[in-house]
């Protein structure tokens, strides 16, 4: 009952959705898909949002309770949520208001900064790690060079035969691994999906009876 | 400890400092540079192209990021609509992320700015924030039927009765999807629209995921992509070099022959021309204030605008046999006496690109002083670790 | 102060407060790192509720009175159950609600990545380059193949998958160069001129 249920539906609705990809009969395309499934889907998705401001707030509560490490500044959270909150469903989502104000000077502004930090990382990196310590390692710090300079200007200002080199290294041994990777990965993939639709892989459902 | 003990162990934040000012200097100080064009650049730029001046064509870009990625993937848009805005080209927006929605807006008001001719609903339609919940359901209908699936757009206006809608129905019409996209680009596209409706995909992805992209590129399942910063300066650059591109006699905005039919100004992609020599004076990123003209191509400019012929030879200067025009010398008056045609075409004869469309040009000045710098980082870095390691065995 | 200006030096305020952290963690970095969190929830929740829960959920309930989309809501719910110690299982049923979507996945997947790709493999070797494409993509295929010993003339030969696989890791590394460098100069060139330009 607790994981038969769930297992099953997975299992026949896999089934459909197998169909549902590969024929196009009414009862998949139509009954299936449009009356049946999209509704439903549509419908239950509200509630997953809801998961992560429950189990975020959570955390922090406790964090408060707790006297956790750095819990004061969980109230900053709490700031950033309720005001965001309040002025989406009192003022409006539309541009010009409060909500949208807050998104684009603060969010946008702090989450592209967050990602340009990884530049500082990176050739903090490059100093420190890249080492030409095999041969293999050195055949990879050799096509990485070739291809960054043939990325800049002032690099093809070097020799106008790098773009042709580095597009060759793109277009033939980079091509070849990755598509070698993407098939491995890709059969690895359908493999496992097989086996969540037989029941064999059950992880995602979690440990317990 | 030794010096090379002690190079190896430098506190990281002498290098930050060291990224920060190469990253800094070059961005302050703007040089003209090139940046060579690259097939899937190019093959994108063509397609796209192609739809010039079509009432049955259109091209549709998917905003699938937030504003993370929007150093490398915003200079793409803007630049993709550019061409569409310069060329006649119909364009749809869509976004299945809420994040996306401010920055569809955010690019259209962009390049709006300086194409006050173009209308919504007319020359492009957005279609705003689509969950991403119905992606797939989205994707499958516009193969049978657009205004029947997306029924309204971001604007709250029913998507079949807007002019732009007049020729489109389907895949058929609405032939490319760019998608833009810091994840898994594109694969929505190719798994449900390229097999059952064979539409046309591509991407603008960023730099970290480019290299992943060739063995869809060589299966032709991509038709063509712009690669991170780099893919949006080339790109930046062949809309100079071709859809931004007026001769001093042609006008700038479409018109009609006796026979009625569109002429859509800017001229075609040619390899020979980006080849040419002629083609550096189109791309300089620096700011240029003078236009100059041979005598036949001064008359021909200016019997483009009778009325203002005085006023032109008023402001006019000769050097070498070549005439010239400094634009910072107009007065204001002058100005308004030109009128916002004359004065915007004459803008255009410096070959001075806007801030705005030359962002990613400019970004690429700086990554090539940044990525020298990474480039002797590792050196030095393997420099460092071989004396020691040698200083090691010796011991 | 125009507005357009004061918006901007919050932005500039908020990306010097997480550029901070790079010198050493701080309060400074504390809060806005907390901040971002709070905003985009909120964000996202309101949004959900007007996008979402509104044309989805409430419209065709209440207003078309399609009453069996209760059920699905009440299954949406168990999301929530999570937190119960006695009740978590019931959470397994949305969970298997979205998982069904797989079964579509085997064949589309089949399809764009692997059949198409492998078909592109195939094609006649007229040119060296695809010979050598063709030549990496079986070594390469066979390096991940381990019910056979990598030793002798085989051995040899899935060696060379292993090289392939390094020029194309440099070739990605060599991008993502391009690609954290990018963002920093998109902040930059946001601090340089959107803000100073302003204030110039």
């Amino acid at each position: 009952m607790k994981k038969t249920i769930p297992l099953m539906i997975v299992i026949i609705g896999g089934i459909f959705w197998f169909g549902w990809a590969l024929s196009t009969h009414k009862f998949f395309q139509d009954d299936f898909y449009y009356s049946f499934y999209m509704p439903w889907a549509r419908a239950m998705a509200p509630f997953a949002m809801l998961l992560g401001v429950v189990s975020l707030s959570m955390m922090h509560t406790n964090k408060i309770k707790r006297r956790a490490p750095k819990w004061q500044y969980s109230y900053f959270f709490f700031a950033g949520f309720v005001v965001t909150t309040l002025a989406g469903f009192i003022g409006g989502t539309q541009k010009g208001g409060v909500y949208m104000w807050m998104f684009e000077n603060m969010q946008m502004p702090m989450s592209a900064t967050m990602f340009a930090l990884l530049a500082f990382y990176m050739a903090s990196a490059a100093y420190k790690a890249f080492r030409a310590r095999s041969p293999e390692a050195t055949v990879l710090l050799l096509a990485a060079i070739l291809v960054m300079l043939a990325q800049v200007p002032l690099g093809v200002q070097i020799s106008k035969h790098l773009p042709t080199i580095s597009q060759w290294i793109l277009d033939v041994p980079n091509l070849a691994s990755k598509r070698g990777i993407m098939l491995g990965v890709g059969l690895g993939s359908v493999a496992t999906t097989l086996k969540i639709m037989l029941g064999i892989e059950r992880s995602y459902l979690g440990g317990g009876d | 400890m030794n010096f090379f003990e002690r190079i190896q162990k430098l506190d990281r934040r002498w290098i930050y400092i060291v990224v920060a000012l190469a990253i800094v200097i070059p961005l302050m100080i703007p040089y003209n540079s090139d940046n060579v064009t690259t097939p899937p650049t190019e093959n994108l730029y063509q397609m796209i192209d192609s739809f010039s001046g079509r009432e049955d064509r259109a091209l549709l870009l998917s905003f699938a990021h937030d504003a993370s990625t929007m150093p490398e993937l915003f200079p793409m848009e803007v630049a993709i609509l550019r061409h569409c805005f310069e060329r006649n080209i119909k364009v749809f927006m869509l976004t299945w992320l809420p994040q996306g929605g401010p920055i569809i807006d955010y690019a259209i008001n962009t390049v709006k700015e300086e194409y006050p001719d173009i209308k919504s609903g007319v020359d492009y339609c957005n279609f705003g924030y689509i969950p991403a919940a119905l992606a797939m359901p989205t994707i499958i209908g516009m193969g049978d039927n657009i205004s029947t699936t997306v029924k309204t757009d971001a604007e709250g206006r029913k998507v079949e009765n807007l002019p732009i809608m007049k020729a489109l129905n389907n895949y058929s019409e609405l032939n490319l999807v760019v998608e833009f996209s810091g994840s898994v680009a594109g694969m929505s596209w190719l798994f449900y629209a390229r097999p059952k409706f064979g539409l046309n995909v591509s991407v603008g992805v960023t730099a970290v995921m480019a290299a992943d992209q060739y063995p869809y590129l060589q299966s032709g399942q991509f038709i063509g992509m712009l690669a991170g910063l780099k893919g949006a300066a080339e790109y930046e650059k062949l809309v100079d070099v071709f859809a931004a591109y007026r001769e001093p006699g042609s006008p700038i905005r479409p018109t009609f022959d006796e026979e009625g039919v569109k002429i859509i100004p800017g001229r075609s992609f040619s390899s020979d021309i980006l080849a040419d020599d002629a083609a550096k004076k189109l791309i300089n990123i620096t700011t240029q204030s003078i236009a100059i003209f041979s005598p036949a191509e001064f008359q021909l400019f200016i019997d483009k605008y009778p009325d203002k012929t005085a006023l032109f030879n008023q402001i006019k200067t000769e050097q070498d046999g070549k005439i010239l025009i400094d634009v910072r010398t107009v007065t204001e008056q002058q100005k308004e006496e030109l009128g916002y045609l004359a004065w915007g075409d004459l803008n255009r004869m410096t070959r001075n690109i806007l801030y705005k469309f030359k962002v990613a040009r400019i970004g690429m000045n700086a990554q090539s002083v940044a990525h020298i710098m990474i480039i002797l980082f590792i050196i030095l870095g393997n420099i460092g670790y071989f004396i020691q390691k040698a200083r090691t065995a010796k011991k | 102060m125009s507005f357009e200006l004061m918006s901007n030096l919050v932005g500039a305020f908020f990306t010097l407060c997480i550029f901070s952290f790079l010198y050493k963690d701080n309060p400074l970095y504390q809060m806005s790192e907390q901040l971002l969190v709070g905003i985009s929830l909120g964000y996202g929740l309101v949004l959900t509720y007007e996008r979402v829960f509104v044309p989805y959920f409430y419209q065709p309930l209440f207003l078309k009175q399609q009453w069996i989309l209760i059920i699905p809501s009440i299954i949406g719910m168990f999301y929530l159950l999570r937190f119960s110690r006695k009740l978590s299982w019931l959470s397994r049923y949305p969970i298997a609600f979205s998982m069904m979507g797989v079964g579509a996945s085997v064949p589309l997947a089949m399809h764009t990545s692997i059949l198409v790709q492998m078909r592109q493999a195939m094609v006649p070797l007229e040119s060296v380059n695809l010979f050598l494409i063709f030549f990496g993509t079986i070594a390469v295929l066979l390096y991940f193949f381990f019910s056979k010993a990598h030793a002798g003339l085989y051995g040899k030969f899935v060696n060379v998958g292993k090289w392939y696989m390094m020029v194309g890791f440099g070739a990605s590394f060599g991008l993502t160069v391009m690609a954290r460098i990018s963002l920093l100069i998109g902040r930059i060139q946001f601090l340089v001129n959107d803000v100073m330009g302003l204030l110039k």
